[in-house]
């Protein structure tokens, strides 16, 4: 699914923010990408986003090469994606159910389709009573919830989430970490997570990177 | 394309309507701006076709008048008319007998007309009426000069060349006016455009990351700029029809000789000439300010 090879990333002030990552992701595979504040963690993800683009090395995304010259390809990969923003990303003024369909809209399916993945996807994660609220209504906890249900909605590829379980006391982050984890079962998704949350993820069953200044120190099988 | 367009039209109408509503007093003004220039576009182009349309009256109607010496006889000017009506561009010829051209001009004085009878005599002489064909004006002239018996020919060569040159005058006075509120329909409408973007840049950048190709992403600024542009165009043909009506009824009173065009047709055309444009005037002005704004 994601092919990473000496992949380095360096911004134009002379930043580098990744250095060397080899990195391989197979269909289904959970990966947590952990490391401290401005280890890179973010940066990756943008790369896999086709937000950035590798200043050195290869990157491959479902068996295509990411390049910046080549937008239709990264729009098209994108629609296969399900990005979860530290920040949310919600759109203000729509209601959840609203905010979750946005990222079905210019999918191929029908309308009826779009609108039960939508509520199924709020189901799952428990905010089915909160469809028709607007989006600055919720708690952040919802308003997090309804990122992820964006997400998964999408049955995408590729789920990306920066930082979902930040904040998030215990129990709720397990709650997200599961969430996610059936999402990759459900459509066969690889999931990629960056946490700090290192003491959550011995419980579930997924693949450890440890990121530090840019490169990688750790990748567990 | 179509597909999704049709499936989101829900979205696009309720995103159209948070564009328009977010900067409400901003988009009335240029609402309102925009009737204004559509307005004086209506009125320019009205102006324009029914000068047209007076021109082409005119021309069908196109007249020279014969003057021949009263000492001719009968038979004379039988042959006289004979002769003018088989020249080149020559529609027909008609002879005019003082007492007709009294009672003419009787009528063109209306109320004025008692001034005639302070003449003792018919003052007006008989003339042969010569209706042409306009383009032909200068033939029919050079072969009326060849024939004998007569006096001399009054064409009204000065009054149609100004009247053409008016036409003229407004036809690209029109053509300007239509440029130019093109112009400045397309900078507003784009200008608008790129606020509302501004506005929403962080909703267009989520859109962009979830995969939204541009078009979808576009929809309801076209929306917005196609509805603020006809919208102004409607208010504009509604005025101008008003405007119209008024203009009317203040020519037929006072000046019923001006061969105006039908009310019902000029209105309809100007109409759907107005709301066209400005559909499209919009359209284009949201596609240029879409395209321009740095939405990537």
């Amino acid at each position: 699914m994601i092919e990473a090879k000496n992949v380095t990333l360096q911004y134009p002030d002379g930043t580098v923010a990744l250095r060397e990552i080899n990195l391989s992701v197979k269909m289904r595979e959970i990966v947590f990408i952990t490391g401290p504040s401005g280890s890179g963690k973010t940066s990756l993800l943008k790369l896999l986003m086709g937000m950035e683009f590798p200043t050195g090395g290869t990157l491959k995304v479902l068996g295509r090469t990411l390049h910046k010259n080549e937008m239709d390809k990264i729009r098209w990969l994108r629609t296969l994606m399900g990005p979860v923003f530290q920040d949310f990303r919600l759109v203000k003024g729509r209601t959840a159910l609203e905010n979750v369909m946005l990222g079905l809209r210019f999918l191929d399916l029908p309308l009826e389709e779009m609108k039960s993945r939508a509520q199924e996807a709020l189901f799952k994660v428990g905010l089915q009573h909160k469809a028709n609220a607007p989006v600055e209504n919720l708690s952040w906890g919802e308003g997090q919830r309804v990122s992820i249900a964006r997400a998964v909605a999408r049955k995408p590829a590729i789920i990306l989430a920066d930082e979902p379980t930040g904040n998030l006391d215990k129990e709720n982050a397990q709650n997200i970490l599961e969430l996610l984890a059936a999402s990759s079962r459900d459509s066969n998704a690889s999931v990629i997570i960056t946490t700090h949350a290192t003491h959550l993820i011995d419980e579930t069953k997924g693949r450890i990177i440890r990121l530090q200044k840019g490169a990688m120190e750790r990748a567990d099988e | 394309m179509m597909k999704y367009l049709f499936k989101n039209t829900d979205y696009f109408m309720k995103e159209a309507k948070i564009i328009l509503s977010t900067n409400l007093l901003s988009n009335l003004t240029s609402l309102f701006s925009m009737t204004l220039i559509f307005l004086f576009l209506a009125m320019v182009v009205a102006g324009w076709w029914v000068s047209s349309h007076i021109i082409e009256a005119i021309q069908d109607e196109a007249e020279i008048n014969v003057f021949y010496p009263e000492t001719l006889t009968a038979t004379e000017i039988s042959a006289l008319l004979e002769e003018i009506e088989v020249i080149d561009g020559v529609r027909e010829a008609r002879l005019i007998h003082a007492e007709e051209a009294y009672e003419r001009m009787e009528e063109v004085l209306g109320k004025e007309a008692q001034v005639l009878t302070y003449f003792t005599e018919n003052p007006f002489s008989p003339f042969i009426e010569v209706n042409i064909q306009l383009e032909d004006l200068d033939g029919v002239l050079a072969d009326l000069a060849q024939l004998d018996k007569i006096n001399y020919v009054r064409d009204n060569r000065e009054v149609l060349e100004d009247l053409r040159h008016l036409a003229g005058i407004m036809q690209f006075l029109g053509y300007l006016v239509v440029v130019a509120v093109g112009i400045a329909t397309l900078i507003i409408i784009a200008h608008l455009i790129k606020l509302g973007i501004d506005h929403n840049r962080e909703h267009i950048k989520t859109l962009i990351l979830l995969g939204a190709p541009d078009s979808f992403i576009a929809v309801p600024y076209l929306l917005v700029g196609l509805l603020l542009s006809a919208g102004g165009g409607v208010l504009a043909a509604i005025l101008s029809i008003f405007a119209l009506k008024y203009i009317y009824a203040l020519t037929a009173g006072p000046l019923p000789f001006i061969p105006l065009p039908p009310l019902g047709n000029i209105t309809v055309n100007l109409f759907l000439f107005v709301i066209i444009l400005s559909a499209l005037l919009g359209l284009g002005g949201s596609i240029f300010g879409f395209s321009t704004a740095k939405v990537k």
